[in-house]
């Protein structure tokens, strides 16, 4: 009966492996050698790369960034999601033109999107500054003030990804049983306390996997960046990919990218995986 | 109090329909100006504030100023499309798999294979770029479709797992136990049972593999030279040190239409629940 | 690509069989239906091109985005494949993101590309994987009318490795309406109680752009700004900065180096005079329009040539953006040599030095160059379309067009009659214009860009440097000390002797005057 089941599993892991494995393992050779623009090709200088990132503040700089950022655009996503979800689940007048009109960040290519968005927060002949001046305001320097650019980032991977966390919740509430409600309701509970009391455990499980995976897309956040900031104000706006993208294609230091591309997926396979342990276990205290 | 939290519930949906509709309306403004709109400031309306010109739209099937987007926007069909389809079908065996079956190899047990597949979303494009680029000259497939195709599966089957493995761990086991009864092997019990019950889920997993492999960038941009450029390298082209914002509005307009009509789709299963399982 | 090519072949049969209508029966001579005035004899005019027959076989090409650089390539791509019968591909690619693309296929050995259009600094880098351009080419009318500096930008070790088709290099541009404006200049006296004058040096130009900063002075209910400047990272910005410290730090008595001093390959870009150009750098920041420290080049460009600021500095493409038959500027605008500086640091006396009249360095920045790549199998077609490129009827009217970015760069090109006659440019602004030019061309004092191997290494850690003192996270001299620091960690990396032979090159040329 279950010797078929390896037809089931293997095409899929082979194929993947077969893909992969290459380029997983190169990153980790070149990561050994010097590779540089005027050094072609693979050397050996043993740990030289890792000895170098540990005293790069740059990098640990940008990787503090990327924490906050990631962590702080998915908490942001989360609860808006939840929000919009909740707003649209019940009775609403063209319900479903709104939950089309919130799904569609998400279908944009956000290297497209963050082009646009660069003329959106364009200081002086962009809308958004028109508006406030429009309104009598002062405008804001949304891409040249180091916090603010940070925040306008952070803006639109919010607008982007949103729509993620929108949907994943609106199919959870959508599917949830109807009784539970009714005892509520026959508790007198309510709406906020309904909220926690049912929903919002009912709602465990699929929270935990739309933040982790929300914090597996973005802790990659590079378009946005790439287009709007480069990276800047200084480095207000740095985080790892697009520092580790500056130092492999932009400086064409192989090598040392490398390095710090491995050290980037081991530190961040370690802490997505410490987050999951902990969220689940907030979680299932919860339902307790 | 009543009316108050309709109120509040109203100004909400406004407030977040006007942020989600700004850029795409400014976009489409900004596609009908010329370098005078642009530089006069932002200004909306057309006639009144600014002289619109269709010299944006021109420009991307072939008018001067832009770049031709109809040989990309066909690549990035093909390569978007057939990467899915195939990254569904494995990956679709693949949960089934997983969700049905103990596979044991040293201490790996099936949640250890499910985190190698998601795991691989970890990896940031930019790291793999330059080990893809000569993985990809080695088998002669630098610039060309099935190359590109080659490793969007590679990007895409992380997710069509991810969905599915959820999606069948929620479709009842009593189905499966019921056609081996009747005398299915797993894989006739795979086709003719499990899977007229999954489309749900198919959809979900669809939806995501297009909408990451429509929206990729930095892999159709390393990986390719002339031939096989893909839609967001051909747009992103015109953003460089002197931006046309017009041809670039409209290109980029023009780019999200497709998936904008997959939003319409999702949507109709999401309303009649039946993404239910799909998600969970 | 099957359905593309179709697809192009299929335009392409159908534009020029509606311009051969447009024509009406065209004689095999008359090439006017390309949009060119008229054909000009050579060995690469329309009529020689014409003669070859490259069908069946492909050209790839890799260029910059659209439109500068990269429109004109894609044009006479065109162009180029209607006369010959030959597949040219091009493909377009961010500037940020051009030296990689191209660097790749060079490092892995994999033969992608055919011509190459890119930034003349990357010489350092590129030179190995470059084919010389052959003596036949270097013959032609077009190449011997080169002027002596562009001539320079493609020279390396002795041999043409560059095929020059744009000229490059900064100078200041203002309003004249402005400055010449008598309200104007009794506002400016009031304020600071000195004559309102062209900028003589920096410290006079961010004086200058102060006091026009935030008030409406042209009169169009918007506020106005005095400067607007190349500040983005990673976009050119190094360039700006450089134009603004060259003066202080570049002593015209003073040769061997001007990043690094080339005896001991020390990095000079902590000296004093190079922390005086940050410093008025970072103080200039109070006279750009909302948001000019996030500012690209094509920002800079819609600002000063959208009238928004009184004065710019970079290349040519502001300047051509106000003379659009369109512009409410045109015909405003005047050009100058960049601003200098009284005190200019000598480091070899380790003292400031006091010039009567200013000090000023010419800043020949990298500008586009386009090349053939030594792995090219097509370098014979590759050579034609480069030499068609830059034949004297399509420089004629690329220059024109100033979204091209093809500025002058033959001595031909330096004829005031062009821009006033044919472009309808104010005569004096015309003269004033060609003689800028030629002032720059000519100048004694001159610095070339960094052309080593790794410059984009020493350029990025340059701007990230220089953007963290414009951003206030370090103040000048911390910012460049830094960047010193990370320069001779780079030069160690590189080897030391490596950098030193490719920067004698380069120092070779700038101390021949």
């Amino acid at each position: 009966m279950y010797r078929q089941k390896h037809l089931f599993l293997l095409p899929g892991l082979l194929v993947l492996v077969a893909i992969i494995i290459f380029p997983l393992l190169f990153t980790i050779r070149v990561s050994f050698s010097s590779w540089d623009v005027f050094q072609p090709g693979l050397d050996w200088i043993a740990g030289a790369n890792y000895g170098r990132l540990l005293e790069d503040a740059r990098y640990w700089g940008a990787l503090g960034r990327l924490m906050i950022m990631a962590v702080g655009t998915v908490l942001i996503q989360y609860t808006l999601g939840f929000a919009l979800a909740l707003l649209v689940w019940g009775d609403l007048k063209a319900r479903r033109f709104f939950r089309v009109l919130f799904l569609v960040p998400m279908m944009t290519t956000p290297v497209i999107m963050s082009v646009i968005w660069r003329t959106v927060f364009h200081e002086s002949i962009g809308p958004l500054n028109g508006l406030l001046q429009a309104l009598g305001l002062q405008g804001v320097p949304w891409l040249s003030e180091p916090a603010l650019a940070f925040a306008s980032v952070m803006m639109v991977e919010i607008w982007q990804w949103t729509p993620f966390m929108f949907l994943l919740l609106l199919a959870g509430l959508v599917s949830l049983p109807r009784e539970p409600y009714l005892a509520a309701r026959i508790d007198g509970a309510g709406p906020i306390r309904t909220f926690f009391a049912v929903t919002f455990p009912a709602m465990a499980g699929i929270s935990i996997a739309a933040i982790l995976i929300r914090l597996i897309e973005a802790s990659k956040i590079m378009e946005s960046v790439y287009v709007m900031t480069s990276g800047g104000p200084g480095t207000a706006t740095e985080t790892s990919t697009y520092y580790i993208y500056i130092r492999g294609l932009r400086d064409f230091q192989l090598g040392y990218a490398s390095a710090l591309s491995v050290t980037y997926l081991v530190i961040m396979i370690i802490s997505l995986t410490i987050i999951a342990k902990v969220l689940v276990r907030l979680f299932v205290k919860d339902r307790t | 109090m009543k009316t108050v939290y309709l109120a509040i519930k109203y100004l909400a949906i406004l407030l977040w329909s006007s942020f989600v509709l700004f850029p795409f309306l400014w976009a489409v403004t900004t596609s009908f100006k010329t370098a005078n709109g642009v530089t006069g400031g932002a200004t909306w309306i057309p006639w009144l504030q600014y002289e619109p010109s269709l010299q944006g739209w021109q420009s991307l099937f072939g008018g001067s100023g832009g770049t031709d987007i109809t040989g990309p926007y066909f690549n990035s069909i093909i390569v978007t499309g057939s990467a899915s389809l195939i990254s569904i079908v494995l990956g679709t065996l693949a949960a089934y798999g997983l969700s049905r079956f103990t596979f044991k190899a040293g201490f790996i047990r099936n949640a250890d294979i499910t985190f190698f597949f998601i795991s691989q979303r970890i990896m940031p494009p930019i790291v793999l770029a330059i080990p893809f680029f000569l993985l990809l000259r080695q088998l002669g497939l630098l610039d060309t479709l099935a190359g590109l195709i080659l490793v969007y599966i590679a990007l895409l089957l992380p997710i069509a797992v991810w969905v599915m493995v959820d999606f069948f761990n929620n479709v009842p086991r009593q189905l499966d136990e019921m056609a081996w009864l009747d005398g299915c092997t797993p894989m006739t019990t795979f086709y003719r049972v499990i899977l007229p019950n999954s489309v749900p889920g198919l959809i979900v997993a669809g939806m995501f593999c297009l909408i990451f492999g429509w929206n990729d960038f930095f892999f159709a941009f390393t990986l390719t030279f002339t031939d096989t450029q893909l839609l967001p390298v051909a747009i992103v082209a015109l953003n460089s040190s002197v931006t046309p914002w017009w041809s670039l509005s409209a290109s980029a307009l023009i780019s999200v239409a497709p998936l904008i009509l997959l939003a319409f789709v999702v949507e109709r299963f999401l309303s009649r629940g039946g993404l239910a399982g799909a998600v969970r | 690509m099957r359905s593309e090519n179709l697809l192009r072949s299929a335009k392409v049969l159908a534009a020029s069989s509606a311009l051969g209508l447009a024509a009406g029966v065209a004689s095999a001579e008359d090439y006017t239906r390309f949009g060119i005035e008229k054909d000009v004899p050579g060995m690469c005019s329309y009529e020689s091109i014409d003669a070859k027959d490259y069908s069946g076989r492909e050209l790839t090409v890799i260029t910059h985005a659209i439109p500068v650089i990269g429109e004109p390539t894609k044009l006479h791509a065109e162009q180029f494949s209607e006369l010959t019968g030959a597949d040219v591909e091009v493909v377009h690619v961010p500037f940020g993101d051009l030296f990689q693309r191209i660097m790749i296929p060079f490092q892995t050995g994999q033969d992608a590309y055919d011509v190459l259009f890119y930034a003349s600094l990357w010489l350092g880098d590129y030179n190995p994987y470059l084919a010389n351009v052959p003596e036949e080419y270097q013959s032609t009318a077009g190449m011997q009318g080169l002027t002596d500096t562009t001539r320079d930008v493609g020279m390396w070790g002795g041999e043409m490795k560059q095929y020059i088709m744009d000229g490059d290099r900064h100078y200041l541009k203002y309003r004249e309406d402005i400055f010449s404006d008598p309200d104007m200049q009794a506002r400016f006296e009031e304020e600071t109680g000195r004559e309102l004058t062209v900028p003589e040096t920096w410290e006079e130009y961010n004086e200058v752009a102060r006091v026009f900063t935030g008030w409406d002075w042209d009169g169009d209910g918007d506020p106005n700004y005095g400067s607007a400047e190349v500040v983005k990272r990673d976009d050119l910005m190094f360039s700006a900065f450089i134009s603004r410290a060259a003066p202080y730090a570049k002593h015209p008595d003073v040769g061997g180096g001007f990043f690094f001093d080339l005896e001991t390959m020390e990095p000079l870009i902590n000296n004093p005079g190079w922390v005086r150009g940050l410093e008025l750098f970072v103080e200039a920041q109070e006279s750009f329009p909302p948001g000019g420290t996030n500012f690209g080049l094509g920002d800079e460009i819609f600002s000063f040539g959208g009238g928004e600021t009184l004065m710019s500095y970079s290349w040519d493409d502001a300047l051509i953006q106000a003379q659009q038959a369109d512009s409410p500027i045109r015909n405003d605008v005047r050009t100058q040599m960049l601003p200098g500086a009284r005190e200019v640091w000598n480091r070899e006396t380790g003292e400031w030095d006091t010039f009567e009249e200013p000090n000023r360095a010419a800043y020949i920045t990298w500008g586009w160059t386009s090349a053939v790549a030594q792995s090219s199998r097509n370098k014979d077609m590759a050579f034609d379309y480069l030499c068609f490129f830059s034949n004297e009827a399509n420089t004629r009217h690329d220059l024109q067009i100033g979204r091209f970015g093809v500025n002058p760069y033959r001595t031909s090109h330096f004829d005031a009659d062009f821009w006033a006659d044919d472009l309808g440019w104010d005569r004096d602004m015309a003269e004033q214009y060609v003689e800028t030019l030629e002032r720059i061309d000519a100048y004694d004092n001159r610095v070339f860009d960094l052309r080593v191997p790794g410059v984009g290494q020493f350029m990025t850690s340059l701007a990230a440097g220089v953007a963290e003192a414009v951003a206030g996270q370090a103040t000048p001299q911390e910012a460049l000390d830094g960047v010193a620091e990370e320069w001779s960690r780079t030069v160690e990396r590189i080897g030391k002797d490596r950098v030193r032979e490719a920067y004698a090159n380069v120092v070779e040329i700038e101390d021949a005057r």
